[in-house]
């Protein structure tokens, strides 16, 4: 189990001669639980990359703690043999040939499996003696990716890791994943900004925006959390305020006259009893996807909004 | 067959136990016919085995279907039981039919041919 308590990230910058702070991480909490799979959703910039990084003990966050097992990740050699955390950025391995980054591993990390890896390597078709920074950007990715899951560890973060692959690979990859899960136990964090990708691959997932949590937990709670609803007015029309009055958080709001559509925060039965309260009929409520939870969720937030609306 | 929408409004876990209940309506999933290990039908599918596993947990509650320890998942006994899972769909259309001015008797005659079919056609098994 990975907790993440409370953790905040700042990082310091100079403009010109002035000192920036920019808080990229900021109280965040949530747990992984044993052999789920994560996902680190959010938009550009949201610091899914930071938090992935201060959850594999690489960044010591300036405040609060990620604790692995009970132990806490940062400075621990110990725990570290429990992770694994591949990054976005690959150029560390490009100095290594495929065949050399198995020695690597095999050398620095206990529980490596070059059996694993061969397995994958031929299974990708990749070419062994060739340099990784000689390599596309797609197979680079699938090396480190394979890199990873051949560690064996306990925890595996992947940042980004479906990025610049083909669906076939993508799918691949996925279904190298879905092995780990089930014969290993291991948890995945994943990060990615693609919503179909994420709600494919993982059960649980995180949404962030700004350094912040947005919302957290099941995917399919998640998405029940929200409705989009069809209102008809039974005497005259059907506005935003009245809905807002009731109570009903409205995240959008379309139709005129005496029918409309909103999308509002809240349980179908707590929107039906907010509703009730009004001269409408609600005709038709349905969950929000997860692509719709994220862009009204994120425009909440004052994300995504094109400022000629405003 | 399960056929899986990841940009659809209906979650994963209800997809597959649609999928699988509507094998068994159709009839080609019979009583005590095993149904796919968790991570191969994950894996066919291309989806996190934990939400199968959510799937076959759903179903077990509802006793469509029951799992044996180390043996896998199989489909219950149904006997004429009506489960939501098949009946909900159901009554969703026959609700819009009705509002768009299907008369009640066009329905009823539906249903009467569909069994009626359906019953020649257990015969017509039973006799080869």
């Amino acid at each position: 189990m990975i907790e993440v308590n409370k953790v905040s990230v700042t990082y310091t910058g100079l403009r010109g001669v002035r000192i920036v702070r920019n808080k990229a991480l900021d109280d965040v909490s949530f747990t992984v639980p044993e052999g789920s799979v994560y996902g680190l959703l959010g938009t550009n910039g949201a610091g899914k990359s930071t938090l992935m990084r201060a959850m594999g003990g690489i960044f010591r966050p300036d405040t609060g703690s990620v604790i692995i097992d009970g132990r806490d990740v940062w400075n621990n050699a110990e725990v570290k043999t429990d992770i694994c955390y591949v990054g976005d950025e690959l150029s560390w391995y490009e100095r290594f040939t495929v065949g050399e980054l198995k020695t690597y591993g095999q050398n620095c990390r206990p529980s490596f499996s070059g059996e694993a890896f061969d397995r994958m390597v031929k299974a990708l078709e990749l070419p062994k003696e060739r340099k990784i920074s000689r390599l596309s950007k797609g197979m680079r990715r699938q090396v480190v990716t394979i890199f990873g899951v051949a560690c064996c560890t306990k925890y595996l973060l992947l940042d980004e890791s479906f990025d610049g692959l083909d669906p076939a690979m993508r799918r691949i990859i996925r279904e190298i994943l879905t092995d780990e899960v089930c014969d290993n136990g291991s948890s995945i964090v994943l990060s990615s900004h693609n919503v179909t990708e994420i709600s494919e691959a993982c059960d649980h997932i995180l949404l962030l925006h700004g350094g912040k949590i947005v919302e957290s937990g099941e995917i399919d709670d998640i998405c029940d959390r929200y409705r989009k609803i069809q209102l008809v007015g039974s005497e005259g029309n059907v506005s935003r305020e009245m809905l807002e009055k009731a109570g009903i958080a409205v995240l959008n709001f379309m139709g005129e006259g005496c029918v409309a559509q909103a999308v509002v925060r809240g349980t179908d039965e707590e929107v039906r009893a907010g509703v009730s309260k009004l001269h409408v009929n609600p005709v038709e409520t349905v969950p929000l996807t997860l692509e719709e939870v994220f862009i009204y969720a994120m425009r909440e937030k004052g994300y995504g909004k094109i400022n000629a609306e405003k | 067959m399960i056929v899986i929408d990841v940009t659809g409004r209906v979650p994963i876990f209800e997809q597959i136990c649609r999928g699988i209940c509507g094998d068994i309506a159709k009839g080609i999933l019979k009583p005590h016919d095993r149904i796919p290990a968790a991570r191969v039908l994950a894996k066919d599918l291309g989806i996190n085995p934990n939400t199968v596993a959510k799937a076959y947990a759903a179903l077990e509650r509802d006793g469509i279907i029951y799992s044996l320890a180390g043996k896998g998942c199989f489909v219950a006994e149904h006997g004429n039981r009506a489960d939501r899972r098949f009946t909900d769909e159901f009554e969703q259309k026959t609700r819009e039919a009705l509002h768009a001015g299907v008369s009640r008797e066009t329905l009823a005659e539906i249903l009467e041919r569909v069994w009626t079919e359906m019953s020649e056609k257990k015969e017509g098994d039973s006799n080869d």
